[in-house]
């Protein structure tokens, strides 16, 4: 069908076509926004946090008494849980992943440096911490019984008692040795003194990957120190996914066996997958809500089509008529309604794919969002495209069952 | 040409069953200019659109320029309409968004025709009815008289077989009515035929035959029309 | 005449009862999206306290060392003990008071309860005049129990139920961290949305439940939370006197603006000195803002919120636009009727009256509507898991921002389509069929 006689009706009808245009672009910029935007919290959400999440309980305990020997508290601790039953590991610790609080360093590769690399997270706490949390050991080992020392004591030091080794995310190692081998490399990490990369987890994700940017999500690092009692004390137990909570409850009866006067704090006891879940339960409410308005914007402006396009049906019912009688078949009728969406369609696409770049540089702005990937425009443009003519079939369809005889009614 | 036998066409709703033609009979002859006649309501609107097949009849048998009409699907119609009737309706019926050019191409468009032979047939035909410096206005832009020239030359375009003419200066004064009635005049003298519905005794007094429509059914009346062939050499 | 537009717009409507449906609807999902999430922003972007808001001053002061130093670089947001403590000694402003938070254990005086954790403040006497803080019971403390390391506690009115029955728990004693505590004061309920004064921690949480003097939380080491940052080693001490660390908040009621002046040339001399005496490294750079100034710099409203009004609102336009196209299809369809109405003498200013009317109609009736799907909405923004989630509530001055908002956005919707249908000559129309 040659588009010029449908081009010259729409510029005779230059409010109504131009308004539906607009409305077809800012769908059609918003859509691929939000779109991205539900991409962009699905990735995150679906990250690897590293630990086995679905294996591990953490309890935190607090209240200890302040002239308490916690070294020995802690190993009193640890030694109780190990013979909880169903127990397969057990670690002290001084975070977890999903929580909003953290342990951050400032990360140099030189003594003195003014201006640190980077800021990464510190996690540690006791031996059989890399096993616990089911890290994955893609380069080196895990530390050595006599590397560890007590953070309290480490910290009395002045940072003068170095921490010996340090084990670094794949992320990390990249970053920092980006055309080296990091095994055997020093970094300076709390204090002046050197530590020596032994080892490289696959992953582990920052317990708060909301700080930094995207790509500093897993700025992780593990320390050999043994963690602070004076904190609260912190576990993480491993297990079998189904006895997670059998074993909860029997490791929070043999902690209070050990001390007594500690108090459980509730909202910090439970599954890492609970964490996980909580963690990201916004995200998840927010890209529902960016489906919601999605799809709502898609049916506002479907309406929107099916209205105008009723509209010029009933307006041009004569005209229609005219045209059957001049020889239009159905289907001539029909594919005139479709050019006639289409092109209109083509128009605020075309403006919409602009808007959603415009749209998209001010997020990247304020919410430091990486670029709108090129193929969302074309499936953006698809969609609107197969919504305008979904829309239109209804009032084509009715424009195409006028009888030619309407031509000789009279008026 | 067109040839009706024992047409009959029921309009049914849920509440009455209207006979608007029954037992009707016409017989129209190539290069005839026909005068189909009768008061309001008689059928005559009727027959115009089962003639054009811009309607379907509920009984009999209708034969158009040798083809069988009652058998045709919708499809064919149209394409048989586009082909072979060129109409000419009271109220004009110019798509008020095209221009006159635009206008006329309407039926060429359905056609198929391949753009050059369009753009002659469009220029040929809005000469013929002299509106070719106007082809680039809007109907709104016109007279009366112009815009049913313009119709009529929407109905030349397509070099139609028959000419189907719905009360065509109904809408006119008696200066452009008479206007018209030349240019259907000179098209039949060079050999078109033209079915003209009217209620118009004087209008179909200048056909050469008459067929009156009484309650959907014709009866033909002698002509009593004054020579019309001279009437053009005299033009 | 104005009860003739409205009998015609019923009419219209009664007539195209489907598209009217459709124009109302489109209305009301754009109205109930965009004032659900305005209302959240709208509570959340408020001013915690509004009566002396601008009277309410939060220094920040730069002490850290040249390691890391960037020119132009904005100052640490807290401040360190050294520094909170001898601006507070100073005196310089006309209230002030810094503040820490922590977490301490609460174990009732009677052993009836299981000991349980309770966030607390930790801060000075005038906290509670300086906030414009009310009490249920007793009082705040003053600057000598300050000074003298008292052991007493305000406590909030939920505590307060809570440890002693609703009874007056004034005079009264609570285990705080294994310490005990006099009661001195329950105070009534206060709810600053956002919690400005300390935005570590949860911004739009509830207050603390416990107050207890700063000196005493240092002399008992009770135990703090929120956010620390040291840029130096602190020896295992970070809440120590010297520690090289930031970690308290301070804010200063300054009467007038001259005051403000004075005192932010008081910190740049405090800063000043302090290099002088080789306690700070960098150059002087001082801070002063104000409650809104200091909300408006951490940028509290959280960015998914901010968000969400973006989309909302360009949803309402949307459906407004969708309402002007099928306005505007609705009101040309009806050129014949103009043509008529202005041939029996209606002005055009009749004419866009008339079906101005019809628009705002249709505006107020999709306001109605939307206002209903945007209580509706705040439902499901109370079910969410946010901490404001319990703040989302229509009050009055949004109630009558939905309804005036719709009403506009009906009459802008129905301007451009009654402006085209007034331009309809009477002529033409009579003319053409």
């Amino acid at each position: 069908m040659d588009i010029r006689p449908i081009l010259s009706t729409l510029s005779r009808h230059k409010t109504a076509a131009g308004l539906i245009a607009l409305e077809i672009a800012l769908s059609c910029a918003i859509v691929s926004n939000a779109v991205f935007l539900i991409g962009n919290r699905l990735e995150r959400m679906a990250q690897p946090s590293g630990v086995a999440e679905t294996e591990l309980v953490h309890i935190l305990l607090a209240g200890t008494a302040r002239d308490t020997d916690h070294p020995a508290l802690a190993r009193e601790d640890l030694a109780a849980l190990r013979a909880v039953p169903g127990v397969r590991q057990v670690a002290a610790v001084n975070q977890v992943p999903f929580q909003s609080s953290s342990w951050n360093t400032s990360v140099n590769m030189q003594p003195d440096q003014t201006h640190p690399t980077l800021v990464a997270t510190t996690y540690f706490g006791s031996e059989d911490l890399l096993e616990t949390l089911g890290l994955r050991l893609v380069a080196g080992r895990d530390f050595q019984p006599d590397e560890y020392q007590e953070f309290a004591a480490f910290q009395r030091s002045g940072g003068e008692s170095p921490i010996p080794s340090v084990i670094l995310t794949q992320t990390l190692a990249d970053r920092l040795f980006p055309d080296s081998e990091p095994l055997g490399q020093s970094i300076y990490a709390w204090g002046n003194r050197p530590s020596r990369v032994v080892g490289v987890v696959e992953h582990l994700i920052r317990p708060n990957d909301r700080l930094g940017a995207p790509n500093e999500r897993e700025f992780s690092m593990l320390l050999p120190l043994l963690a602070p009692t004076e904190y609260g004390s912190r576990y993480l137990i491993r297990t079998n996914p189904e006895r997670r909570g059998e074993v909860m409850e029997a490791a929070l009866a043999a902690l209070d066996r050990v001390n007594s006067s500690r108090i459980v704090i509730e909202e910090q006891a439970g599954t890492v997958e609970a964490f996980r879940d909580r963690y990201y339960q916004e995200d998840r409410a927010m890209a529902w809500l960016l489906v919601l308005v999605c799809v709502a914007l898609l049916v506002v402006t479907a309406l929107g089509i099916v209205g105008l396009a009723s509209f010029w049906v009933q307006q041009r019912t004569r005209q229609i008529g005219v045209r059957r009688a001049l020889g239009a078949t159905r289907h001539q009728i029909l594919g005139y309604f479709q050019t006639e969406n289409f092109i209109i369609a083509s128009f605020g696409i075309a403006l919409g794919m602009a808007l959603a770049y415009a749209i998209n540089g001010l997020l990247m702005e304020r919410y430091e969002l990486p670029r709108l990937p090129w193929q969302y425009l074309p499936a953006g443009a698809l969609t609107l495209w197969a919504l305008g003519q979904l829309s239109v079939l209804g009032p084509a369809r009715r424009a195409a069952a006028v009888p030619p005889a309407v031509a000789t009614r009279s008026v | 040409m067109l040839q009706m036998q024992n047409v009959s066409k029921v309009y049914r709703t849920e509440l009455v069953e209207t006979h608007a033609l029954r037992q009707f009979d016409i017989h129209v002859r190539e290069g005839e200019f026909v005068a189909v006649t009768g008061p309001s309501g008689s059928g005559k609107t009727t027959f115009l659109n089962i003639a054009g097949l811009l309607e379907e009849l509920s009984g009999g048998s209708y034969l158009l320029d040798g083809v069988r009409a009652e058998t045709l699907n919708d499809d064919q119609r149209s394409r048989l309409r586009n082909e072979k009737i060129g109409f000419i309706f009271q109220g004009f019926n110019l798509i008020p968004d095209l221009n006159l050019f635009d206008n006329v191409d309407v039926p060429l468009r359905y056609r198929g025709l391949p753009r050059a032979e369009r753009k002659a047939r469009i220029e040929a035909a809005l000469e013929q009815v002299g509106l070719a410096s106007r082809m680039k206005h809007y109907p709104a832009e016109l007279s009366g008289g112009q815009q049913q020239r313009t119709a009529i030359a929407r109905a030349l375009a397509g070099e139609p077989r028959l000419l189907l003419a719905d009360e065509p200066t109904g809408n006119l004064d008696s200066h452009m009515a008479r206007e018209v009635m030349e240019l259907l005049e000179r098209l039949n003298a060079d050999g078109a035929t033209i079915v003209m519905v009217t209620h118009d005794p004087e209008l179909a007094a200048r056909a050469q035959r008459n067929v009156h429509v009484v309650d959907g059914q014709a009866s033909e009346l002698e002509s009593v029309a004054m020579p019309l062939r001279t009437h053009v050499r005299d033009a | 005449m104005l009860s003739y537009y409205l009998d015609l717009a019923l009419r219209s409507f009664r007539q195209n009862k489907v598209l009217t449906a459709l124009m109302v609807l489109a209305i009301a999902l754009g109205i109930g999206a965009s004032m659900t999430t305005l209302t959240v922003f709208y509570v959340l972007s408020g001013d915690p306290i509004p009566a002396k808001s601008d009277r309410l001053y939060h220094p920040q002061l730069d002490a850290e060392g040249m390691s890391g130093y960037v020119p132009g670089e904005e100052p640490a947001e807290q401040l360190t003990r050294f520094d909170a403590e001898a601006l507070l000694r100073s005196g310089r402003a006309d209230r002030q008071a810094l503040m820490a938070s922590g977490a301490v254990a609460v174990e009732p005086e009677d052993g009836r309860l299981k000991p349980f954790y309770a966030d607390a403040r930790y801060t000075s006497a005038d906290f509670f005049p300086m906030f414009d803080l009310t009490f249920r019971y007793g009082r705040g403390w003053s600057a000598s129990e300050d000074e003298g390391r008292a052991r007493v506690a305000v406590i909030s009115r939920e505590l307060n139920d809570k440890l002693f029955d609703g009874a007056d728990g004034t005079g009264r004693t609570v285990r705080l961290d294994e310490h005990e505590f006099q009661v001195v004061g329950v105070l009534e309920g206060w709810r600053p949305v956002p919690r400005f004064y300390d935005l570590n921690s949860e911004r739009y949480g509830e207050i603390e439940q416990v107050f207890v003097p700063f000196s005493t939380s240092r002399d008992l080491q009770l135990s703090r939370s929120g956010s620390m940052s040291c840029w130096d080693d602190a020896g295992g001490d970070e809440t120590g006197l010297n520690a090289p660390c930031v970690w308290m908040q301070l804010w200063v009621e300054l009467g007038s603006p001259a005051k403000a002046a004075e005192y932010r040339a008081f910190l740049e001399n405090y800063s000043e000195e302090q290099r002088a005496a080789g306690r700070f490294e960098r150059p002087t750079n001082v801070r002063l803002r104000n409650v809104m100034e200091w909300l408006d710099y951490k940028r509290v409203v959280p960015g998914d919120v901010r968000l969400q009004l973006w989309l909302a609102l360009g949803f309402l336009l949307v459906c407004l636009l969708n309402t002007v196209g099928l306005l505007l299809a609705k009101f040309l369809r009806r050129s014949g009727e103009v043509g008529v109405r202005r041939a029996l003498g209606a002005s055009r200013r009749q004419i866009l009256s008339q079906f101005l009317v019809e628009a705002g109609v249709i505006g107020l009736a999709g306001g109605l509507l939307g206002l209903a799907l945007a209580l509706l909405g705040l439902w499901a923004v109370r079910q969410q898991p946010a901490e404001y989630a319990d703040l989302a509530h229509l009050d009055p001055v949004m109630l009558s921002t939905t309804i005036a908002v719709s009403i506009v956005a009906g009459l802008v919707a129905g301007l451009l389509p009654a402006w085209h249908a007034c331009q309809i000559s009477p002529a033409m129309q009579l003319k053409s069929q």
